[in-house]
């Protein structure tokens, strides 16, 4: 009943939809607007409820309080360097938009950038936001800004154009995702329109391994990457990510082979065995390693980054990593390889202090002179470390830098993955066994589902390689602990079994997946959404399946949105009937009453619609809300042909 | 006009017939006469002369079996005219009112804009008042109290139209029109050439009793809701000048509620508000563009508002 809800005056004003359309594009940017533009909108939001008018005085005084707040909001940033930062660039856009905007919603008039802005305002949001959550908010505000749009031209209801926009909505539904499934966007993954992007420094791997102990583990649990194996995850002793390889002990720490040492590339694949292919997400690091799974096949590409891979099939790239890598990996997982390892490397892989570790020394020799066979003397070593009584703690106390594998393996006692690794690379070179330490990240396969896994900056890790046959192979240092202090114990088990823990992993998975498949959608990923349509003729009749299933959902939204509303139970019951007599070509006209048209109904065409008509009259006219009326009125309905 | 007075209560259908008799064709026209009369208010016939507006008044006033009265309004007429004066007797030494042609249940104002505004004002706060005020005493006038006024809308030299707030006190106003093909033919073969028939069909306390049963015919919230809706598309549809006055509304629902009563019904429908908003609102309302008929006024108010929905 359009006309009687405008004696209650709910129709809004052109203002009040404008109003409507900023609040929606308005609220996300509320989470970067600097505070004191915050405060400044704050203010015209006062003034805005309490009606003042808008005296020049008033006008002068905002527009200084405006540019005060845009001043004050970029001060410190605001230098011609900083304005080549996309980011900074886009917020001063803002700032001056919301300025602008402020100003003329205070005069109370409209003009046309009052009129473009909430779009202008949307597109600019999308600068800033790029999670799932953002999808789904923009979605809303397009739906939002479409009814006010319909509301603001038509001046309908605010009912009626709400069920306008939606049934618009559900109109286009499967046009959108048929679009979207074989139309691709060009990938903006990695466009920045030539602006830097920002980036936040992150713990985790670093390229050098600290034995002191400023080197205190804070379980973090920020994301490194995610990873999307394109088949089954690999099992939990395969899930290394091969961060640096650390030659030189230090004392205090372990660092990398120097850039200057000259080292032959001689290693190479004979043969693999088994492979595995994965594509990495990593967040900014502000460092320039790419990780993969040992051991890594090749160097991946990333647009506009120049990536190399070294001997050790450590992959960097010549800069900083200050915005989101995609990348695709590929591994061997089993594999055979012609390793002539060359004679600086060799030298420096066997250098150890002998001296200041004594009692290690001690051992070491004993180990070297009895035994032979390399893989054996490990196997001695590992013994010792058993022996040894050792305890994993997060919290170790502060060993002796001078001779930190004997003070590791028989004073203290206490370490974690750093201190285990480098007393084994230690004690294995004083027995003749070359040796290195490896640091990257281990991933907990509790924090996986499926053929997804998340890589947290707790799962940083550090473990020894030894060159057995001509090969090296990976020692898992910390496995040799007899014990674990009850902090550590208490982190594990945390990190696995926690029910929101859990809930917060599938929502990870979720978000994952929309990534990849539609915030990511590319020519990459259609082509391989056709590839597996080719090979699966299953997956083919789930997708049509999946599309039908859509487009009937949306057809009935549409249906359901196209229905004239009913306020009135009665004309509700009486609907069907209407439905029928018109598909049987009575219609009902402009200007007839119900009564008018069923006695028509009744004398022209000779359909039983007099008494129906009777009954309708005496409930809806006479007062008759009796259910015995309801009843009959139903059944004669029911029985209508 | 609609011929939609075929469902017309046969408790009333013998009124109407005998009516029916001297002013043959013109059955929407009686209804409606009769419709107002229940209703409490009063009639204005817009019609050019000739076509039966004194005839529907007579005839009706006898059938009604009512007093008869009627004043040919003139320019010079003054309101004591109509109401009276109140002469000083020797005889009876005081002051003594002699009535005017008003006292009468049933008044024909013929001509009522040729009248000057004072006259028409008189008269016109009569029907409002029902009761007048001569020389300082009030009188009242006789119970149901009935006024048929008639002007014509076509001449307009030496006439006063009534202005729009005069207008507002009757409850509806309509033509009679030219008579159809074949009544004509019957009225021009002398038909209803024969003496009016003095034949009284109600009596005096079932006028009264009718009038009562007319206001408590029932009004149901969807109806309730539509006559709202009209009323508000009268005034906030942007197609007239003014909407509908609250005087206004309570004629439409009074007509209403009458019209329902002489259907035969306790409780009206969203017919009986179609059949007569045409002709209450037609001097009620001004259209801003074109003339304003009830046709038209009709039309586009239930165009835009249906029922039933």
């Amino acid at each position: 009943m359009p006309y009687l809800n405008t004696l209650q005056d709910t129709k809004l004003s052109k203002l009040h939809h404008l109003d409507i359309a900023y609040i929606a594009v308005l609220l996300p940017l509320l989470l970067i607007i600097k505070a004191p533009m915050l405060l400044f909108m704050g203010v015209v939001l006062a003034l805005l409820v309490l009606r003042k008018e808008s005296t020049p005085l008033l006008m002068t005084l905002m527009t200084a309080l405006g540019i005060f707040a845009i001043f004050l909001s970029s001060y410190g940033s605001f230098n011609f360097a900083g304005l080549s930062r996309l980011k900074l660039f886009l917020e001063l856009l803002i700032y001056i938009l919301i300025f602008a905007v402020s100003l003329q919603r205070l005069t109370r008039e409209i003009n046309f950038y009052l009129l473009l802005s909430p779009l202008l305002i949307l597109a600019l949001s999308l600068f800033f936001f790029h999670s799932v959550v953002m999808l789904g908010y923009v979605i809303v505000e397009i739906f939002v800004l479409l009814w006010v749009i319909l509301s603001f031209r038509m001046q309908g209801s605010f009912q009626e154009t709400f069920k306008m926009a939606g049934s618009m909505f559900a109109f286009s539904l499967p046009w959108v995702i048929v679009l979207f499934i074989f139309f691709p966007r060009i990938s903006f993954e990695h466009a920045s329109y030539g602006f830097k992007g920002e980036g936040e420094r992150r713990m985790g791997h670093d390229g050098t391994m600290f034995l002191d102990n400023n080197a205190l583990l804070v379980p973090s649990n920020k994301i490194v990457m995610e990873i999307g194996f394109q088949e089954k995850m690999p099992p939990s002793n395969q899930l290394y990510f091969r961060g640096s390889i650390l030659y030189l002990d230090k004392k205090d720490h372990w660092a990398p082979m120097p850039m200057f040492v000259q080292r032959s590339y001689a290693q190479g694949y004979t043969s693999i065995e088994e492979s595995i292919t994965y594509k990495v997400t990593l967040y900014p690091t502000l460092k320039r390693w790419l990780y993969m799974i040992d051991s890594p096949q090749k160097a991946p590409k990333v647009d506009n980054h120049k990536i190399s891979i070294d001997v050790d099939f450590i992959s960097k790239t010549q800069k900083d990593i200050d915005e989101t890598l995609h990348y695709q990996a590929t591994s061997a997982l089993k594999y055979t390889m012609n390793t002539n390892i060359d004679e600086t490397t060799l030298n420096v892989a066997l250098d150890t202090d002998i001296t200041s570790n004594p009692k290690s020394w001690e051992i070491a020799k004993n180990i070297k002179a009895q035994i032979k066979d390399p893989k054996k003397r490990a196997d001695a070593i590992i013994k010792v470390f058993k022996q040894n009584d050792l305890t994993y703690t997060l919290k170790p106390k502060a060993l002796d830098l001078n001779n930190s594998t004997d003070s590791f393996l028989f004073d203290k006692k206490l370490g974690y993955c750093v201190h285990f690794a480098s007393a084994f690379v230690n004690m294995a070179r004083m027995s003749g066994i070359p040796a290195r330490v490896v640091t990257g990240y281990k991933a907990n396969p509790s924090n996986g589902i499926q053929n997804y896994l998340v890589i947290k900056e707790k799962d940083a890790h550090a473990w020894a390689e030894l060159l057995i046959d001509n090969r090296w192979t990976r020692y898992e240092t910390t496995a040799w602990a007899s014990s674990m202090d009850s902090q550590a114990q208490e982190l594990l088990d945390q990190q696995s079994n926690t029910q929101t823990s859990q809930l917060n992993l599938y929502m990870m998975y979720v978000k994952y997946q929309i990534e990849t498949w539609i915030l990511h959608y590319s020519h990459f990923r259609q082509l391989q959404l056709l590839d597996k349509a080719r090979k699966d003729p299953l997956f083919i009749a789930q997708l049509v399946g999946t599309l039908l299933v859509i487009l009937l959902l949306s057809f009935m939204l549409w249906r359901y949105f196209r229905q004239p509303l009913c306020h009135d139970k009665l004309i509700c019951l009486m609907q069907p009937l209407l439905e029928k007599l018109q598909k049987e070509g009575y219609k009902r006209a402009d200007r007839e009453t119900m009564h008018q048209f069923l006695i028509r109904c009744s004398q022209e065409y000779n359909k039983n619609t007099k008494e129906i008509d009777k009954l309708y009259e005496v409930i809806r006219y006479g007062g008759d809300n009796s259910e015995e009326t309801f009843e009959s009125l139903k059944k004669l309905l029911k029985a209508f042909k | 006009m609609k011929n939609t007075d075929e469902t017309l209560d046969l408790e009333f259908t013998p009124i109407v017939d005998a009516i029916e008799s001297h002013l043959i064709g013109k059955r929407h026209a009686i209804t409606l006469t009769l419709a107002s009369y229940f209703a409490g208010g009063h009639v204005l016939l817009e019609d050019i002369p000739g076509v039966g507006k004194t005839t529907l008044a007579k005839q009706f006033c006898s059938v009604l079996g009512l007093d008869f009265g009627r004043i040919q309004f003139t320019s010079d007429m003054l309101p004591s005219d109509i109401l009276g004066v109140s002469y000083y007797s020797q005889k009876e030494g005081g002051f003594i009112l002699k009535k005017g042609p008003i006292f009468t249940q049933f008044l024909l104002a013929d001509e009522i804009n040729r009248a000057m505004p004072k006259t028409q004002s008189a008269l016109l706060e009569a029907m409002e008042e029902s009761n007048i005020t001569i020389d300082g005493s009030s009188r009242p006038l006789p119970e149901p109290f009935f006024v048929i006024g008639t002007q014509n809308p076509h001449e307009e030299v030496g006439t006063f139209p009534l202005p729009h707030s005069q207008l507002d006190r009757f409850i509806c106003s309509f033509g009679i029109g030219y008579p159809d093909k074949a009544s004509e033919r019957s009225i021009l073969q002398g038909v209803t050439s024969k003496p009016l028939k003095k034949e009284k069909l109600l009596s005096h306390e079932k006028i009264i009793e009718l009038r009562q049963r007319a206001k408590d015919i029932q009004l149901s919230d969807a109806m309730l809701d539509y006559i709202q809706e009209v009323i508000a598309f009268t005034r906030e549809g942007g197609r007239f000048e003014y909407g509908l006055s609250t005087r206004g509304a309570l004629a439409l629902t009074a007509m209403v509620k009458s019209w329902a009563m002489l259907q035969g019904r306790t409780y009206a429908i969203a017919d009986d508000l179609q059949a007569i908003t045409g002709v209450v609102c037609a001097h009620r309302l001004k259209f801003t563009e074109g003339r304003t008929t009830a046709l038209r006024i009709e039309n586009e108010i239930f165009t835009q508002i249906n029922s039933d929905t």
